[in-house]
């Protein structure tokens, strides 16, 4: 997880496969961040999602959402973008969806709390990078040496 | 309480799955025994102090719907809470095993599923939600 409030900064989360990166930005605050989620529920592992609450969708927003506000940033202001949640089991089926999950998982979090997706890029079967430029609230996203505007 | 599981099916890849699914669940696991058909499984029971079955249908030497049937006409294990984990669930068949008071999950199965199951049938929380979730 990275926040930033500097006009100069481009937050970057590289390596999204099953994970999901979750772009926040408030236009008018000039605050944003990335959210790299790892796992659906912080249920398979409590301990773990104490000591790093930001590794599980359920854990991990709630307090994503909290550190932004702290840093200025208003709900109501929020465009939300999401990537990631790949399956990049070579053309094998992945058992455990834990992409599809993690999507599942956001959308419920998100469900409950009032919050919209403004753009997504997720499922497939390509690993993505993420970018968050702060001046201007642009997330970019790379994947297989293709560039796109999200 | 850990839970004490018996996991019965004549695949053991099928058997490690389970197993892997339900080390995702959360759920406060005990000791995790394996049979690979039903005359194993209820061999198991009787060694084993068993709190939950996941049995398959689909086995050689005793099926899991005559496993279910010979332990529900034993007293000892009449209210085990069993859960038939299977690709196949006709609707005859699903209702055949609620009968002998079996639920029913359908592979492939999520841990989500597996847990809210294993929650159902043994009436019991195990799986605590995040307490501060709203933002």
């Amino acid at each position: 997880m990275k926040l930033s409030n500097q006009s100069g900064d481009v937050v970057v989360t590289h390596a999204l496969g099953s994970c999901l990166g979750v772009s926040v930005y408030d236009p008018q605050a000039h605050v944003g961040g990335i959210l790299h989620v790892m796992m659906p529920v912080s249920s398979v592992n409590p301990d773990k999602a104490k000591l790093n609450p930001f590794m599980f969708v359920d854990t991990g927003l709630p307090a994503f959402f909290k550190k932004l506000y702290s840093l200025g940033a208003q709900k109501k202001r929020l465009i939300v973008k999401v990537a990631g949640g790949a399956n990049l089991q070579n053309g094998n089926s992945d058992r455990f969806a834990i992409g599809k999950r993690n999507y599942i998982s956001l959308k419920k979090v998100f469900w409950k709390n009032g919050v919209l997706i403004q753009a997504e890029d997720v499922g497939g079967d390509k690993a993505r990078t993420m970018y968050l430029h702060i001046d201007s609230g642009r997330v970019r996203l790379t994947s297989a040496g293709r560039e796109r505007e999200l | 309480m850990a839970l004490n599981i018996l996991v019965v099916d004549d695949s053991s890849i099928t058997r490690a799955m389970i197993i892997k699914t339900l080390k995702m669940t959360g759920l406060p696991l005990g000791e995790i025994h394996q049979a690979s058909n039903g005359w194993e499984g209820l061999a198991q029971l009787e060694k084993q102090n068993i709190d939950l079955a996941l049995v398959d249908i689909n086995m050689p030497v005793m099926n899991g719907e005559e496993m279910i049937e010979t332990l529900r006409s034993n007293p000892k294990w009449a209210s085990l809470p069993v859960i038939v984990v299977s690709t196949e669930g006709s609707r005859t068949r699903i209702e055949r095993f609620q009968r002998l008071d079996a639920k029913f999950v359908h592979k492939p199965f999520s841990p989500e599923v597996v847990c809210q199951t294993i929650e159902q049938i043994t009436g019991q929380r195990y799986v605590s939600q995040p307490s501060d979730t709203e933002f």
